[in-house]
């Protein structure tokens, strides 16, 4: 620049190089200006793109409807589980894996679905996990009235069975076929129940859910 | 592209080559971005302008119709199943075959909807919680905080449904030990008169859920329900005048 001001004068050596290092200060910055603007660009353009996918992803995500549960999926601390269980009918008594029973071979009545005062024969009961009911035990040695009467609200009214099991190791189980949970009661272990009643409760676990569990046999002691 | 990066490579130095390079990686990832950015634009807008298939969540109205009209039918069953214990009477029998049979199947429809929405059987709210949420046009229908003595001051008789509250039309223990208890033209009484009132509350679920849905499967389940229950209470109330 300094340079085409005076045309007619000639530069000496010092103003040359003083005008090709201003030239080269002058070219740096605008390379410096130009990384600037793309790094800008660079910015504003991955900006706008992430906030455009995160809204996208949102707008997946509130017209999909409602969030899933899937019973498969949830995890129960303490359940323990039986597999390759055999379902035949059979007289007489049954000799279980498990106490209280969890699945296996069963008398060819059902026991009616309901709460019993007085404990029920596991052969018929096992009859009713086999339909998708669940079935609540508590050691009536273990557990007080007030226990038992909050368990009997707990439980679901149908397709499910409430009744006291002398010899427990644990207060109280809950059974379906197949899975079992020992608990102390419905208070203090009302998740981890409640969990276990969503997974398991009629649920395709069991051979037959939703056959009956009604027109079967009554034990003794059916209050409801 | 590629080739004056190679000459750069050859001729200058390590400046020029890593300037180049990085320019390549971030229209590299310029590229991508932008094929991801404009697949994810299509499939939105192809989503979003397509009907969407319909998988109701765990506290819709739809889950909770399958669910407690479940446990409504699988009463329907018990009874019909009682009374043909306790009569010979070929019409009350024949009804009571066609009912069980018909509420078994309709039964298990209702528990396949929830497994292929992947939904648990149990309940994940209070019975007929479903049925006092609002309908598909904002109201609330008869069914809402009717225990204040009924907001709307309507003059049609309000049914007190609340959430936890009991289905209308089942039986109670009584009446099914009732039922259990009697023999003949007695037991053909009281199963008519038990059936006629579940069917009436049945009739009351299906067009709650009519009000409030619009899964074409629940719509059509509930509508030839509508009928037919209607149907059959028509016959129960001849059959019923009959027996005196």
């Amino acid at each position: 620049m300094a340079s085409s001001d005076k045309p007619t004068d000639k530069p000496t050596v010092k103003q040359q190089r003083d005008a090709r290092r201003h030239e080269k200060v002058a070219e740096l910055k605008r390379q410096q200006a130009r990384a600037k603007r793309n790094r800008t660009i660079g910015i504003v353009t991955a900006s706008v793109a992430g906030a455009a996918a995160i809204a996208l992803v949102v707008t997946f995500v509130v017209t999909s409807g409602q969030p899933r549960q899937d019973p498969q999926a949830i995890e129960i601390d303490g359940v323990k589980t039986y597999s390759d269980l055999t379902a035949n009918h059979v007289g007489g008594s049954v000799d279980y894996a498990m106490t209280p029973p969890a699945g296996g071979d069963h008398n060819q009545i059902w026991l009616n679905c309901g709460v019993y005062t007085e404990p029920v024969p596991n052969e018929n009961a096992v009859h009713d996990l086999e339909h998708g009911a669940v079935w609540f035990t508590y050691d009536p040695e273990q557990v007080s009235e007030a226990e038992i009467e909050a368990l009997r609200d707990f439980a679901p009214d149908t397709y499910a069975v409430v009744s006291p099991y002398e010899g427990l190791d644990s207060p109280m189980y809950v059974s379906a076929w197949g899975a079992q949970l020992p608990f102390a009661n419905v208070t203090d272990d009302e998740a981890t129940v409640s969990d276990f009643v969503t997974k398991y409760w009629k649920s395709t676990n069991a051979p037959e859910p939703g056959a009956p569990c009604s027109g079967g046999v009554d034990g003794t002691g059916k209050i409801a | 592209m590629t080739a004056p990066g190679h000459d750069d490579d050859a001729t200058a130095g390590a400046g020029p080559h890593r300037a180049s390079s990085g320019r390549r990686l971030r229209l590299v990832i310029a590229g991508v971005l932008t094929v991801a950015i404009v697949l994810l634009v299509g499939v939105a807008l192809g989503r979003l302008s397509s009907p969407t298939p319909v998988t109701p969540g765990t506290d819709s109205v739809e889950a909770g119709f399958s669910r407690d009209m479940q446990v409504h039918h699988e009463q329907a069953v018990q009874m019909a199943m009682m009374v043909r214990d306790r009569t010979d009477d070929p019409a009350v029998r024949s009804l009571a075959y066609d009912m069980a049979l018909t509420q078994s199947q309709q039964a298990g429809q209702m528990y396949a909807w929830l497994e292929l929405w992947r939904l648990p059987q149990a309940p994940s709210e209070p019975t007929m919680t479903w049925m006092t949420r609002p309908t598909l046009d904002g109201d609330y229908g008869s069914h809402h905080m009717t225990d204040d003595g009924g907001a709307g001051g309507s003059a049609t008789p309000v049914a007190t449904h609340e959430p936890g509250g009991r289905m209308p039309g089942l039986a109670t223990d009584e009446q099914l030990a009732a039922l259990a208890s009697a023999n003949g033209v007695e037991a053909e009484r009281i199963f008519l008169t038990l059936m006629i009132a579940h069917h009436e509350g049945g009739i009351e679920m299906a067009d709650a859920v009519l009000a409030r849905s619009e899964v074409p499967q629940v719509r059509a389940f509930a509508s030839g329900m509508l009928q037919t229950q209607q149907s059959e209470v028509d016959a129960m109330q001849a059959m019923l005048v009959e027996r005196g």
